[in-house]
């Protein structure tokens, strides 16, 4: 990973929240590996404590868990990176011909 | 609900006495508050209270038995028709003394005492009450009507007395404060009542015959009728003849003297008595002597009336003895009266001329007096009014003097003013055109400092653009250059130009300073890593692209140099060498030219850069206009 922290030169500029522009991709991806990470170990344990109540013990609720985790925090993911591309909208009359 | 009760089992014991009635009376009864029943004071009534026996037959079907034993007020009556009680009146039962509420028990109805002794004093009481209405009654129509009014003061005693005593009232209180005594007739009251003795006055007696001629009432036969011709004619020639024996026209009812009796006695006949009083006595005299004439016997009382007609006389003749006295005695004092009024006359007479003389003398003195006032008065005027005039003339005078002078001191300054003007216009033009030669070389001197001060003001913006331009360059880091610009702002006034050049300046660039061209290459150098990152990415690409893009763009090879075509490597490569050769503009053209995500990363670079351009292309402009005013001075 790029380091984020190199992009904040030592011009006043940086002062502000927003994000320098060229630390757009980075801070998306930070972002994806930790949704990632926190979604895909959240359906584990779900899995988990279902395999665990109902299931016997057996393995694989706690796969799926996982690949539900995982499956989900990739969409978010993907839906980010294809929006923030284009202009944002928000605000904006959209008129249809 | 134990009321109820006890009401209920109450009548068990209805029959026991009455003395028991008394004592089982219970709080709950409906008692009379006021009647209050003594124990045995019943006593007396209860052998009517006792029940008979219960008949043998009910009272339904009455049985032969009844004719004789059951007396007549036990009777069962023949029950009313329900018309009948419809119509008869409610008849609330009297108040019995309070029994018990057993139906056996009921009270007798009270007796009537001693029905003879209270029917007399009743027949009083309502005698006297009538008789008091009726005497009211009375009094008030007797003030309404009079003809009853009459009646009831006649008849009924004392009935005068209340009707005047009413009528009294009412006049007193229509007329108040009148005097207040009786207006009734004494003898209503009973005082000063005149009685008359029962023989008094004329009696009666039997007319005799021959007495009063005229009437023939008394005498047998026929009486003298007022038709026919009456045969006692005799009599009327014998009754002209007294009627013109009267001495006088004033007496012509003197009594009808008969001539036919001989022992007539004379009329009284006095001519000298004139006064009504003589002849009032005389005519009584005559009068009387006619009576006597009339009278069957004159001659008995002639001697008296000889002597009365003598006396008369005398009396008459001292009358007038006393009058002509009086008569005298008048005279006298009228006389004395004369000559005393004359006297007072004359005196008065007297008085006044005395009193005229001396109000004439004190008029003489008066006018003359006043007449001596009002000439002095008319000669103090005319000495003021003189003194008036003469003044008046005076002050005229002096006045037209006075105006002379004044005439001739504005004639001798107008001529003075005309003598100094002219000499002063001689000296006046040449000072004209002295001061119009000083206004000339004013004015020079004026133009001049106008291009003095032009080309002051142009060297100062000159040195202000200079001076923003070398904290600029002199910046190591971006710094705020607002206090330079606000100089160059306020030199440059009223220059148009330079002011719309400064408002160019985006705000951020000089609060925040712009940076060098070393941070922006150096900036540069950092954003193009990262746009090379998103270099192979496709439109709408998802986090499978991007992750392709990030391995793929490490196996791309790098350009360098003026690089041709239009793709990311190439774009890079030619900026980096324009940015080297510090052509700012080309670089921020070249970056300006990328699409996508490339773009966007380098969005913030190519703001830095327009920046920079911005005021660089506005201290152009500045300085350019410093250089075009210090030419356009002369």
């Amino acid at each position: 990973m790029p380091d984020s922290s190199s992009t904040t030169p030592t011009t006043p500029v940086a002062r502000t929240s927003r994000p320098m522009s060229e630390a757009l991709l980075n801070e998306k991806w930070d972002r994806c590996l930790s949704s990632m990470l926190i979604r895909s170990g959240l359906g584990l344990s779900f899995g988990i404590v279902f395999s665990v109540l109902l299931f016997k013990r057996r393995a694989w609720p706690a796969y799926v868990g996982l690949g539900f985790g995982a499956g989900r925090a990739w969409e978010e993911c993907d839906s980010s990176f294809k929006h923030a591309a284009a202009p944002s909208k928000d605000g904006l009359r959209v008129l249809r011909p | 609900m134990l009321r109820a009760s006890v009401l209920r089992v109450r009548p068990v014991a209805p029959a026991v006495g009455l003395q028991w009635r008394v004592a089982n009376r219970f709080f709950a009864d409906n008692k009379k508050p006021d009647e209050i029943i003594l124990p045995g004071s019943q006593s007396a009534n209860t052998n009517a209270d006792i029940p008979a026996p219960p008949p043998l037959t009910s009272s339904a079907n009455p049985s032969p038995s009844v004719t004789s034993t059951i007396p007549l007020q036990n009777v069962p009556k023949t029950p009313p028709t329900p018309q009948e009680v419809r119509a008869a009146p409610v008849v609330q039962p009297a108040t019995t003394p309070p029994t018990g509420t057993g139906t056996a028990s009921v009270a007798p109805p009270p007796k009537a005492p001693k029905p003879k002794k209270r029917l007399f004093r009743r027949f009083l009481y309502q005698l006297l009450v009538f008789s008091m209405l009726g005497y009211a009654g009375g009094v008030y129509y007797s003030l309404v009507s009079d003809n009853f009014h009459d009646f009831f003061t006649e008849y009924i005693p004392f009935g005068e007395d209340a009707v005047g005593y009413f009528e009294e009232r009412e006049y007193r209180k229509r007329f108040p404060g009148q005097n207040s005594t009786p207006r009734l007739h004494p003898q209503v009251t009973g005082e000063n009542k005149v009685t008359i003795p029962s023989k008094h006055g004329l009696t009666s007696r039997v007319a005799q015959e021959g007495e009063a001629k005229g009437s023939d009432l008394g005498s047998k036969g026929r009486h003298v009728s007022a038709l026919e011709d009456n045969k006692p004619a005799a009599s009327p020639p014998t009754l002209e003849a007294p009627k013109a024996e009267p001495k006088k026209e004033e007496a012509p009812k003197a009594a009808p003297a008969p001539a036919t009796s001989t022992s007539m006695i004379d009329n009284l006949e006095i001519p000298s008595a004139k006064e009504p009083i003589v002849q009032d006595v005389v005519k009584i005299l005559n009068d009387i002597i006619t009576v006597i004439n009339a009278d069957a016997a004159p001659g008995r009382y002639s001697n008296v009336l000889a002597k009365a007609k003598s006396d008369l006389g005398k009396v008459i003749a001292d009358i007038s003895t006393l009058k002509e006295s009086e008569q005298k005695a008048a005279e006298d004092k009228i006389r004395a009266a004369h000559t005393e009024f004359d006297d007072a006359a004359k005196e008065l007479i007297r008085r006044l001329d005395a009193q005229m003389q001396e109000q004439e003398r004190h008029w003489k003195d008066e006018y003359e007096n006043e007449r001596e006032k009002l000439a002095q008065n008319y000669k103090q005027k005319l000495d003021s009014e003189l003194e008036a005039a003469q003044k008046v003339y005076e002050q005229r005078l002096k006045n037209e003097l006075l105006e002379q002078s004044i005439a001739l001191q504005r004639s001798f300054t107008s001529s003075v003013r005309d003598r100094v003007e002219s000499e002063r216009d001689g000296r006046l033009s040449k000072l004209t055109e002295l001061s119009d030669s000083v206004q000339e070389l004013e004015k020079l001197t004026a133009e001049w400092n106008s291009v003095v001060d032009a080309n002051l003001k142009t060297q100062h913006l000159i040195v202000a653009v200079e001076a923003v331009k070398s904290t600029l360059e002199n910046a190591d880091v971006p710094k705020p250059f607002i206090a330079e610009l606000a100089a160059l702002k306020e030199i440059a006034a009223d220059d148009p130009v330079v002011a719309a050049a400064i408002a160019s300046i985006n705000p951020t660039a000089y609060q925040r300073g712009i940076p060098t061209p070393s941070q922006l290459i150096d900036r540069f150098r950092r954003v193009a890593t990262e746009v090379r990152k998103a270099a192979l990415l496709p439109e709408d690409a998802g986090v499978a692209s991007h992750l392709a893009s990030l391995a793929m763009s490490k196996l791309l090879f790098k350009k360098s140099g003026l690089a041709v075509g239009g793709d990311v490597e190439a774009v890079l490569a030619r900026t980096e060498v324009l940015l080297e050769e510090g052509d700012l503009d080309g670089a921020a053209r070249e970056m300006n030219g990328l699409q996508g995500w490339a773009k966007v990363l380098s969005r913030d670079w190519l703001g830095d850069v327009r920046r920079v351009l911005e005021v660089r292309q506005a201290l152009d402009v500045c300085a350019t206009e410093a250089r075009l005013q210090s030419l356009l001075v002369d």
